[in-house]
């Protein structure tokens, strides 16, 4: 065999790994100096004040976050708002799916305003929603006047501010998930249903077993992104709530946005961002372990 | 002819002069740089009005832009990072911060700093010299947490002038008065969710109660937890109506635009504002309590703090030519342009009524007629200059390199002092101890 036709018979991972090479040294250089740069601030304290200083102090900074008050107030905030925010998010991105799928008329039109929400920046997104929560100029105030109440209601306080911000996220988010489970209800042939029907299954039949199974894997790896992509938002809830009222809405974000910007702690934001990236891969593995696994295992 | 010919070697003479005279104001641009100007967002199409006269007129290639979000944040990882910024807004609180880290050049290097600082009223050149240094020039100067009333709504719960409160004590037994008369929430306190919010308005109550937060040159904590303490019967009285519900809860999700928004709706009596938010209240197009917008004057009790902001220059690296022109620029925007005229000052009085740290701005007829044509009564000019002339200034937790840190702190735990129905002996002590805290942190 000559060296010409060995070079030839690349694997398929070897071709792949080669077209994808450009791109992971271009990643491991954006991404490793930062990662490296913030790893090497958390083990020291940095001052700028008198001249810059960096102080190395070990784990000092991780102990710290670990008996902050704060931060363990900060790491509640942020799971009930991923729950609440990803709930929703797949929950709304599967109704919405479910309903375009149907034939109607205007279907294009209907799809392009659906994922309007989409499209909107986070910041725009808080904006918005702080104008329609808050009770100054919410809508809840406008059918309070409305129907003869003259109170303003306002839902940017502590027992539901959280609340607030997930609908809020899930408003953005849903679209997304809804377009990706709308291309795989496409892609469910027409004569399943046919079958389904013979078989006299009901709805909910049909949707348990015709529907949902194609889209587990999807709504696996949405659950996946939109838990992700829940605990790392800061924006949205700068713009809203600022992390108030009080720190009732205090995120783990805008926990480290406070200690490193404001406070300039820099040290001990890095050592809190590493608790938050410890949180997401965590959270994400465990998705993978316990359905992650089962529906790669069933494609 | 011949006196033709007079006459137009006169003019050309004239004109050669006041040639002459604009160039050797030494404000013209020379080096062809940019300079950056950031500030926050206020009018800025008048900011930016005033940028393109000098630009014109000085052949200045400034470029102006204004930042939005987390001000003092946003500016200080600009400072840090040596970015694009030459002359910046700032409060005096974010000026010694910046100042500590070496990030700005004081306005003593001002060539004409002498007339400036002669120029300036000595309370305000104190509050604005750091370490020996003036940070500054005067952007604005006024007193936020006077006290607002509503004339409307007061004459109309069956009061007087005379019955206006002295101090705060009375102001919160007025308040009880009012809603025994049918006026359930009448009070709406500076306790917003902006930096300067709930925070400032403890700082504020306390100075206007007696009391001080941190001392003025050695920023050791001086609250007491006995109850007749300043913080503590503010604490007390803040506690007392919040859990009697006489504010709207809503309050501590408010921003600055709401604040005002909810006070021009005519819903509260009292409120402590902007000193120069009087102009506002009293404009038909934006309040509605336009022409009844008044404020409790001074009997004996200051009302709010000295709230101001300057135009520092920064010391990022430059050319020696390129910093000159960052000079010129701040001179002429922060003091005199080449006519002599405080003309930044001069325009925000009469657009806005603010007020500044120059004497031949607050002290010329032009500003005379301004204030009394944004006044709802003759009489409240007099309101207006006792109170402003009667308010303090936080030097203690203010001139200090953690100003920043401990307001950001104090609003969280203020803001959650309410909410948690927190206990007002803890709540003094935590502040006392953060202050302990970072006066070791900074080695003060």
């Amino acid at each position: 065999m000559s060296l010409k036709q060995r070079t030839a018979e690349l694997s398929n991972f070897q071709f792949s790994l080669l077209l994808a090479l450009p791109v992971l040294v271009f990643l491991v250089l954006v991404v490793a100096y930062p990662l490296g740069y913030a790893l090497w601030m958390s083990v020291h304290e940095i001052s700028f004040f008198g001249g810059y200083k960096a102080t190395f102090v070990g784990a000092e900074n991780y102990a710290d976050v670990i008996d902050d008050r704060k931060f363990k107030k900060s790491l509640w905030i942020t799971v009930r708002f991923t729950l609440e925010s990803v709930a929703l998010a797949m929950v709304i991105g599967l109704l919405i799916a479910l309903v375009l799928n149907r034939r109607m008329r205007f279907a294009g039109l209907v799809r392009t305003i659906v994922i309007l929400p989409w499209c909107i920046s986070l910041y725009g997104t808080g904006i918005i929603f702080s104008y329609l929560a808050k009770g100054q100029t919410g809508i809840g105030t406008a059918i309070a006047y409305a129907l003869g109440i003259e109170e303003a209601v306002n839902v940017v306080n502590r027992q539901w501010v959280i609340e607030v911000l997930a609908v809020g996220n899930a408003w953005n988010m849903a679209p997304l998930v809804a377009f990706f489970l709308l291309a795989n209800l496409k892609t469910i042939p027409s004569r399943l249903y046919d079958l389904a029907a013979i078989d006299r299954m009901s709805r909910v039949g049909t949707f348990l077993n015709v529907t949902l199974p194609p889209l587990r894997f999807t709504l696996f790896v949405f659950t996946c992104i939109t838990t992700v992509l829940s605990m790392k938002l800061f924006d949205f809830i700068f713009v809203l709530s600022g992390g108030g009222p009080g720190t009732s809405s205090s995120t783990l974000t805008y926990r480290i946005y406070k200690e490193s910007f404001k406070d300039l702690d820099l040290g001990y934001g890095a050592a809190m961002s590493f608790m938050l990236l410890a949180l997401i891969l965590g959270t994400t593995l465990l998705l993978y372990a316990f359905w992650g696994r089962r529906e790669a295992r069933s494609i | 002819m011949k006196l033709r010919a007079t006459a137009i070697a006169i003019t050309g003479a004239l004109v050669l002069m006041t040639g002459a005279a604009l160039a050797d104001s030494g404000l013209e641009a020379q080096s062809g740089e940019t300079v950056f100007f950031r500030g926050w967002q206020y009018k800025t199409d008048i900011v930016q009005d005033n940028v393109d006269r000098y630009n014109a007129e000085q052949g200045g290639n400034v470029d102006y832009a204004t930042v939005t979000g987390d001000y003092p944040a946003i500016m200080e990882q600009n400072l840090m990072a040596g970015a694009e910024l030459d002359v910046l807004y700032a409060n005096p609180s974010q000026a010694g911060r910046y100042f500590d880290g070496g990030w700005i050049m004081p306005a003593d290097a001002l060539p004409n700093i002498d007339a400036i600082k002669a120029d300036m009223y000595p309370n305000i050149l104190d509050a604005w010299t750091y370490k020996g240094n003036l940070l500054g020039l005067s952007y604005f100067v006024s007193t936020r947490g006077v006290m607002h009333v509503n004339l409307k709504k007061y004459y109309e719960l069956g009061y007087s002038d005379a019955d206006f409160p002295a101090n705060w004590d009375a102001l919160y037994d007025q308040l009880y008065e009012m809603r025994e008369k049918g006026l359930d929430q009448p009070f709406l306190p500076h306790w917003i969710n902006e930096w300067y919010g709930i925070s400032w308005a403890f700082d504020f109550e306390v100075m206007n109660r007696g009391g001080e937060v941190a001392h003025p040159d050695t920023h050791e904590p001086l609250l007491t937890t006995d109850a007749d303490g300043a913080a503590y019967r503010t604490l007390e009285d803040w506690k007392r109506i919040w859990n009697d519900g006489l504010v709207p809860e809503e309050v501590l999700t408010y921003n600055e635009s709401s604040y005002i928004d909810a006070y021009a709706s005519g819903r509260y009596v009292f409120s402590p504002q902007q000193l120069y938010d009087l102009e506002t209240f009293n404009r038909e197009d934006r309040s509605q309590i336009a022409g009844h917008a008044s404020l409790l004057p001074y009997q004996g009790q200051s009302w709010g703090l000295l709230d101001s902001a300057v135009y520092l220059m920064t010391s990022r690296e430059r050319g020696d030519g390129h910093t000159d022109d960052v000079k010129r620029f701040a001179s002429w925007y922060g003091y005199q342009d080449q006519t002599g005229n405080v003309f930044v000052g001069n325009r925000w009085m009469q657009e806005s009524m603010l007020f500044s740290g120059y004497k031949s701005v607050m002290e010329s007829e032009a500003a005379a007629e301004r204030m009394k044509s944004a006044l709802a009564r003759a009489e409240d000019i007099q309101a207006v200059l006792g109170v402003y002339a009667a308010t303090p200034y936080p030097k203690g937790i203010w001139s200090v390199v953690w100003a920043e840190e401990f307001n950001s702190w104090l609003k969280e735990t203020l803001q959650e002092f309410l909410q948690d129905d927190g206990d007002i002996v803890e709540t003094i002590e935590a502040i006392n101890e953060e202050i302990a805290d970072l006066n070791k942190k900074y080695g003060l």
